[in-house]
């Protein structure tokens, strides 16, 4: 099983990756649906789980609802796949959220990165 | 900022509505970040992100803005390459998504459009119209009309074919930034002669004004025909485009290169044999196919004239697919398997050679970075040449990758000063701001302040592009 440790390393270095052209913006169902607000979008999440595992951010509801609310459709995972940067966007924002659910189940909102 | 967060979330609440005044801080980041290399700074991260509907929301933020004086940074979708997207100070983001209505009027010849509206969405829409819509950037599926009307570019397109988008824009409806509304041109397909306001508003750069509204003349839609050529080198093409130009050949619409490197991962990735040489690709436009394929033999019979290994037109849409996409994946080589730092060169016609040859040594002997490599490909019949640097890893440190993209910048900025030119599609404030006095000179840079000053006294829109600010 891989440690806390290892899966941060593994999102850090995969997220670092996206060079934000923000082609997985507009065919998220999410975005679409909140019409068009970018932190409920493919892009928005993989920013907050940076920003989360960086420092940047806190544990807070408007947090956990934009991470929470991906449908894991895969459909940002299309577009990456043919005009992006052939990210797994969904493996790791399941990634994120197996690794902050830990941490909330823990410490609740008290919860610390 | 002399207000609280939450007094300041309840009054954009009451100025756009509960749900779309966002001071969260995911949204808040999420708003944050642009295509540039490097990370998100305290500086950059708005207070605020208000997504209104319409002219008059906007100016409820703007004049709420004036009063509190907090700077405003207008949101398209941040796909600037020259850092426009990001906020240079915290700010509220005025996001322009909500504005999306689209009014076409083949009756009238013009279509109306929301700033908001992605170039893709409003091309798939003009298509039933039989109409073109003339912005071809690489960013078309989620680039918004506002934003490339705010930079007036036409992106890959050939200016000498199709001009700027901007010379088709009939008029707009405006907010300048301390609230005013305004509605400028006119309804008739004539645009005003002499002095009118549309003119100066088209390509401020989100400094004078927040478009709210756009009327665009209707194109119909071109028949075209193309070509493919393939030279022995990246020179040889650039001797094709300055004869092109001197002896006035019709020139194409959209006449794109790639270098000897970038054809070879190009066409590997669309599964065509990689060229041993580099690539020409010309698509010819006319209002008939017989229009077309005159300018094609034309055209042909001179690129023939320019010894290339093998030059003919294409005329299986599939084939021709792959060629125009191995652009696109050559771009995308760059980006997904390294770190790539990409320039604007557009020198005088005739200097073009001189300029591409020490576009190269520029990128091949940064101070900021040894060991990358040279990748280079792009429109080079507008003309524009993309120098890119290319480094192999993703693993940079950020103080290096802000210092590469800065030299990178800077040293092929003074290419478009020695050689008459000064970008022609990425916008001229942002990172490039020092460019425009380097250039022009302290009178002129003046000018633009005092211009900017006139309509915004308190500095606040997009506050920082004008300056300069990371």
């Amino acid at each position: 099983m891989k440690t806390d440790v290892t899966v941060r390393e593994t999102l850090l270095r995969e997220i670092a990756k996206c060079r934000s052209c923000r082609f997985c913006v507009d065919v998220c169902p999410t975005y679409q649906a909140s019409e068009g607000v970018e932190s409920v979008s493919a892009y928005g999440r993989l920013q907050i789980i940076k920003y989360l595992l960086t420092g940047v951010l806190a544990f807070d509801d408007p947090m956990t609802y934009c991470l929470y609310s991906c449908l894991l459709c895969r459909s940002c995972e299309t577009v990456c796949k043919s005009k992006g940067q052939n990210l797994e966007i969904c493996e790791l924002i399941l990634l994120g959220r197996t690794l902050l659910s830990g941490k909330l189940a823990q410490r609740g909102r008290n919860a610390t990165i | 900022m002399n207000l609280g967060l939450k007094q300041l979330t309840r009054d954009l609440a009451n100025l756009v509505g509960k749900e779309n005044a966002h001071t969260d801080r995911p949204t808040a980041l999420a708003y944050a970040k642009d295509t540039m290399p490097w990370d998100v700074e305290a500086h950059n991260i708005p207070y605020a992100v208000v997504r209104p509907a319409d002219s008059r929301q906007v100016s409820a933020v703007l004049r709420y803005a004036n009063q509190k004086k907090i700077p405003v940074h207008t949101h398209g979708s941040g796909t600037s390459l020259v850092g426009l997207g990001r906020p240079k100070t915290n700010a509220i983001v005025l996001d322009t998504a909500r504005m999306q209505h689209l009014r076409i009027f083949p009756e009238r010849g013009y279509f109306e459009v929301g700033p908001g509206m992605h170039l893709a969405k409003l091309r798939k829409a003009l298509t039933a119209h039989s109409a073109m819509l003339p912005v071809f950037p690489g960013s078309e599926p989620v680039a918004t009309i506002g934003g490339s009307i705010s930079v007036n570019t036409s992106a890959h397109a050939v200016d000498a074919t199709l001009c700027k988008p901007g010379d088709y824009v009939l008029g707009m409806e405006v907010v300048l930034p301390t609230g005013e509304i305004l509605q400028t041109g006119t309804e008739s397909t004539r645009r005003p002669a002499g002095i009118e306001a549309t003119k100066f508003l088209v390509g401020s750069e989100g400094l004078l004004c927040v478009i709210t509204g756009i009327r665009m003349r209707m194109i119909p839609k071109p028949r075209m025909t193309n070509i493919f050529a393939l030279f022995e080198c990246t020179e040889d093409i650039l001797d094709t485009v300055m004869a092109m130009y001197r002896e006035g050949i019709p020139t194409p619409l959209f006449f794109e290169y790639l270098d000897e490197k970038s054809s070879r991962v190009g066409f590997e990735a669309v599964g065509l044999t990689p060229p041993t040489g580099a690539v020409a690709m010309m698509s010819m436009s006319s209002a008939t196919s017989a229009g077309c394929q005159e300018k094609a033999e034309i055209f042909l019979a001179f690129l023939h004239r320019q010894h290339p290994l093998e030059a003919r037109i294409v005329t299986d849409a599939d084939e021709w697919d792959k060629i125009w996409s191995s652009r696109a994946e050559a771009g995308n080589y760059v980006y997904r398997l390294g770190s790539t730092f990409g320039s604007e060169v557009t020198p005088r016609v005739d200097k073009l050679r001189e300029a591409f040859k020490e576009a190269k040594e520029i990128i091949l002997n940064l101070d900021s970075y040894k060991g990358n490599e040279f990748y280079s490909f792009g429109h080079i019949g507008a003309p524009t040449i993309h120098a890119y640097a290319f480094i192999p890893t993703k693993d940079i440190p950020n103080d290096i990758k802000k210092a590469i993209t800065l030299e990178v910048r800077e040293k092929t900025e003074a290419l478009n000063i020695k050689y008459g030119g000064c970008g022609g599609e990425w916008g001229l404030t942002a990172q490039r701001a020092g460019f425009l006095e380097k250039k022009y000179g302290r009178a002129y840079y003046d000018l633009l302040v005092n211009l900017k000053k006139a309509v915004d006294p308190k500095n606040i829109l997009n506050r920082g592009n004008l300056e300069g600010w990371m």
